[in-house]
């Protein structure tokens, strides 16, 4: 395999094009736009066999992916901020119909005020609606993880999200080792599960009642949970198959004999990498925990990794309103009863605000002064 | 030209109606009954939310006996728009792919996604069943509900007009659209069959009225649908590829036998009254037959 240098955006297209994707729909919309123009070249050259619907808005271009594949197909979206909230109401219809749909999320601030620069409150506003959520630490994550994506929603019958920071990633470049269209195909045999079936018609839908719908909820959920074993064999496949280890549901960088940790997901796990190197080669005792998926949440992978730290920073790149970052309340709560830990909410990074290696320091150095609380919050770099 | 249907040589097999939970008289019903009679089993259909959605089945059960699926209210034209699209990358041919909204669910909530699929002239047809009010919700106004008419909320009456979607879907230069009744079930048929037979796509929109809504006997359904079309308020036609054809000639009987037996128009005033005859008479005046 070569290396090649490419956006986020090329190489979420590129990862949709090796997949195969039969049906393409989308709606314009900044940062994501590059994928889709790319999307739409590869089928216009003819290097992609796929139909496009130029879908006139989100909501429809997630609900033409939905039809095409409850009809049969390997279809794909990519949207991002207000077209995910958008399209949000059909997300909620693709997971409770257990389609395998997957989309591309090119993470944008949500307006209001009005900004179009990277953060994740895109995809923490789809917290509950039922789909599997990949984060991508750099544009080689963005391409393995469409590509698993596939595997993964296809086995589960589960929509999966495959997040990427808008312009940190999708309008920067990385080298990017692509692989094989044949062995993507062997990778991702096509087994086809169509619903809408003219040899065996069935309704879909129909009015249900609460003991079914009950039911109904139940095997939805416990799709999520299975993905939490799903998700690391698909990537233990995809390491022998292709070399590269995605490290399943997270992975733990230099976290030996540490005493206080962070936890992160997206493009800031890299720039914490660096300030962990610094900080051990002066001494201290830090490591890092990437958090690679959020839905289905590893709460006790996490527990696992962080059992035996005294400080927790969590990064989140997100603000639920009144209750604090979606991350470090879904470890607080994973937690409960099991630690004494300091856990500290670190609001980082909104509306692409400042989030370098010395706004995670200031992180960092917050946890620690704010021992009094184990349950803390603070707002950086405001 | 139409084709001519013979009742006699229907099948008499339902691909939709036994045991649908739809109100005795359900204009609705008749309207899907009649479809799945031409259009019979390689059809699948998306219906948005709607009495029609919720009347084919419950839990396990369904009367379609075809592909059926309840789409969101905004959206069955895309969704149809991927089905077709799905149904071509596997090469599944000879297929007719529907989808089927009522007045809410074509002209105001589900306008958008018609639009949409109507300019990309997408190979599927819409159908607009219309009972000119938000049934399934026991009754508000829509776009669709004609001035004057009392609803559900509007106790004064709708203060505006009503929205001609036949002339706004006609002017997305789309290759085919026709008005339809329930009370001509074989004009109605025709037009399905043909909107079926044609590539790219087709609307059309089927006055069904609705008894609990119009205030009506719920066995007067067909015969308020025929009055309607009789009186000359609604026009039977068709425009296909740009040309107007009107199909059923009405008989031109006074608007006031349409109007005033319904309990919807029971605040409507002479003015509005003469106002309506004078339109329909200016009408056929003009255009002739």
């Amino acid at each position: 395999m070569s290396k090649v240098l490419m956006t986020g955006s090329e190489a979420a297209a590129l990862g949709a094009k090796l997949s195969k994707i039969e049906v393409l729909s989308y709606y314009p919309i900044t940062p994501a736009f590059p994928a889709m123009e790319r999307l739409s070249k590869y089928i216009e050259d003819g290097e992609l066999n796929c139909k496009f619907i130029r879908a006139e808005s989100d909501h429809s271009a997630l609900a033409a992916v939905l039809g095409a594949s409850l009809a049969g197909a390997r279809s794909y979206t990519v949207t991002n901020s207000q077209g995910l909230l958008y399209m949000t109401e059909v997300a909620y219809h693709v997971a409770g119909l257990r389609q395998s749909v997957v989309m591309g999320v090119a993470n944008r601030a949500l307006s209001a005020p009005h900004s179009r620069f990277p953060e994740h409150g895109d995809a923490v506003s789809q917290g509950a609606n039922g789909w599997i959520q990949i984060f991508s630490e750099n544009n080689q994550d963005i391409l393995d993880n469409t590509i698993q994506a596939f595997r993964i929603a296809e086995e589960l019958r589960t929509p999966v999200m495959v997040n990427y920071e808008g312009y940190i990633q999708s309008h920067t470049q990385e080298e990017v080792e692509a692989p094989s269209a044949e062995k993507v195909a062997a990778f991702l045999p096509l087994k086809r599960m169509p619903v809408m079936d003219i040899n065996n018609p069935q309704g879909v839908n129909t009015v249900t009642s609460p003991d079914f719908y009950m039911d109904y909820k139940f095997r939805q959920n416990e799709a999520l949970e299975k993905a939490l074993t799903v998700i690391p064999q698909v990537s233990e496949d995809y390491k022998k198959e292709f070399g590269r280890d995605s490290r399943g549901l997270l992975e733990a960088y230099r976290m030996e004999d540490v005493e206080h940790a962070i936890v992160a997901m997206g493009s800031i796990v890299s720039t914490a990498r660096l300030l962990v190197d610094n900080l051990r080669s002066q001494g201290k005792k830090i490591g890092l925990v990437k958090l690679r998926v959020w839905r289905p949440f590893p709460g006790k992978e996490l527990y696992e990794n962080l059992k035996n730290v005294k400080y927790v920073t969590v990064l989140d790149k997100n603000i639920v309103f009144g209750v604090g970052g979606a991350l470090a309340t879904d470890i607080k709560a994973a937690f409960y009863g099991r630690t004494e830990m300091v856990i500290n909410s670190c609001i980082i990074g909104l509306g692409g605000a400042k989030s370098g290696v010395a706004e995670i320091k200031q992180a960092v150095d917050s946890t620690e002064d704010c021992s009094e609380s184990k349950n803390s919050s603070v707002w950086i770099g405001l | 030209m139409i084709d001519k249907i013979n009742l006699e040589q229907l099948p008499q097999e339902d691909l939709f109606g036994p045991g649908n939970v739809g109100c005795k008289g359900c204009a609705a019903a008749i309207a899907g009954r009649q479809a799945m009679k031409v259009l019979r089993e390689r059809t699948m259909i998306t219906i948005p939310a709607s009495c029609m959605a919720t009347l084919g089945g419950n839990n396990r059960r369904t009367t379609w006996k075809i592909p059926f699926y309840h789409t969101l209210f905004e959206c069955a034209p895309a969704v149809s728009s991927g089905i077709r699209a799905a149904l071509e990358v596997q090469g599944i041919k000879n297929v007719n792919v529907v989808s089927w909204g009522g007045d809410a669910g074509s002209a105001d909530i589900g306008f958008q996604a018609l639009s949409g699929a109507a300019e990309r002239n997408e190979d599927i047809f819409h159908v607009c069943y219309d009972n000119e009010m938000y049934m399934n919700t026991g009754g508000q106004t829509g776009s669709q509900t004609p001035k004057t008419a009392l609803t559900s909320n509007a106790f004064l009456g709708k203060p505006t007009n009503k929205k001609n979607m036949l002339a706004i879907m006609e002017v997305h230069g789309i290759g085919y659209v026709a008005s339809a009744s329930i009370a001509f079930p074989a004009d109605l048929m025709a037009k399905l069959k043909k909107a079926a037979s044609r590539k790219g796509f087709s609307y059309i929109h089927i006055l069904a009225p609705c008894f609990r809504g119009w205030g009506i006997p719920s066995d007067q359904t067909v015969e308020f649908a025929r009055r309607a079309v009789y009186c000359g308020l609604w026009e039977l036609y068709e425009v296909e590829d740009g040309i107007r054809k009107r199909t059923v000639e009405p008989q031109l009987i006074p608007v006031k036998d349409y109007i005033f037996p319904q309990k919807r128009f029971s605040k409507i005033s002479a003015e509005e009254i003469n106002r309506l005859q004078q339109q329909v008479d200016d009408y056929y005046g003009k255009v002739g037959k």
